[in-house]
C-alpha cells in the first residue's frame, strides 16, 4: 500500500532521508557484535553492542588472554509482511584478544540496553608494581 | 556499524549510526524494530512532522573513567528518518525500548485499512 508521493517526482531525496516503503536497505556488517576496549592498572573492561540479544542467549569464556562471546541472536520475525528487512539474525561467534592477563575468577557481565558490559580483573602478574629503592 | 552525515531540523551537522530496522505490516499497522545499543529511554525522540518521521538517539556520555585501548564503535548519536504518507494515524503511535531494540507502532488510519466491499442486490 502506497500513497501517491508528491515529492518522488520533485526531488531526488535518496540521501537524504529514507522511503518508508523503498529501497536503500542498509545491509548489516559483519564482525559481530563490535567492541570497544578500556583499561586501568587494576581492570579491563570490555563493551559489545548486542541489541536483541537475551542474556541467557550469550556465552563467555576467557581462554589465556582471549575472552570469546558466543551465542545467538534469535529471529523476532513474525509471520507478517515485511516491506523492510535489515537487521540480521542467527549464531554469533567472536573472540577479543585481550590486552592484559585476568585473573577468570573474577569477572562480572553486565547486560543494559543491548550493550554487554565485561569487567575483569588484571592478573597479578599484569598489575604495574612499584619499585622500592632500597 | 553504518555512519552517515545527516543534518539536523536544528540545523546542526553531524555524523550519526543509522540503526539497522526491519519494517513489516498489517492490515491495521506498520511496526518499526530498530537497533540502538546503549540507548537510554531518556534520550530517545521520536517526532512526526509533516511526511517525515524522525527518530534520534543522543549519544551517552562515556561513563567508565578507565582509558579507552580499542574502539570499533564510537560514541555518536543514531538517527533515521522515515517518509511516512498520510495513511499513519499520528495520535496512535506507541513505542517501546526492549533489550536495545526500539519497537515502534503506528497505526493505519481508517480510510487506509482494507474493508470488505459488500455487493448490494436488488
Amino acid at each position: 500500500m502506497y500513497n501517491y508521493n508528491l515529492f518522488d517526482n520533485m526531488f531526488q531525496l535518496k540521501g537524504l532521508f529514507d522511503d518508508f516503503f523503498r529501497d536503500g536497505t542498509y545491509e548489516a556488517a559483519s564482525g559481530m557484535p563490535p567492541v570497544k576496549i578500556y583499561s586501568n592498572d587494576d581492570r579491563v573492561i570490555v563493551k559489545a553492542l548486542v541489541p536483541g540479544i537475551e542474556p541467557e542467549d550469550i556465552d563467555m569464556q576467557i581462554i589465556e588472554d582471549n575472552l570469546m562471546i558466543s551465542g545467538e541472536k534469535k529471529s523476532d520475525y513474525t509471520g507478517d509482511t515485511y516491506i523492510r528487512k535489515e537487521r540480521r539474525f542467527g549464531d554469533f561467534k567472536r573472540s577479543v584478544k585481550l590486552p592484559y592477563r585476568v585473573n577468570t575468577g573474577t569477572v562480572k557481565a553486565d547486560l543494559i540496553n543491548g550493550v554487554l558490559t565485561i569487567t575483569l580483573q588484571k592478573s597479578e602478574e599484569a598489575k604495574p608494581k612499584k619499585i622500592e629503592i632500597n | 556499524m553504518i555512519e552517515r552525515n545527516v543534518t539536523y531540523a536544528s540545523g546542526e551537522q553531524k555524523k550519526v549510526y543509522v540503526p539497522l530496522t526491519d519494517i513489516c505490516e498489517t492490515p491495521d499497522t506498520y511496526s518499526l524494530k530498530m537497533e540502538v545499543p546503549g540507548a537510554a529511554r531518556e534520550n530517545i525522540d521520536i517526532v512526526i512532522e509533516d511526511d517525515e518521521l524522525r527518530v534520534t538517539v543522543k549519544a551517552a556520555a562515556e561513563d567508565t573513567e578507565e582509558s579507552l585501548k580499542y574502539a570499533e564503535f564510537g560514541s555518536r548519536d543514531f538517527y533515521r528518518a522515515f517518509r511516512v504518507g498520510n495513511e499513519i494515524d499520528r495520535n496512535r503511535i506507541e513505542a517501546k525500548l526492549e533489550n536495545g531494540v526500539l519497537n515502534i507502532l503506528l497505526s493505519k488510519t481508517e480510510e487506509v485499512k482494507p474493508r470488505k466491499i459488500q455487493i448490494t442486490h436488488n
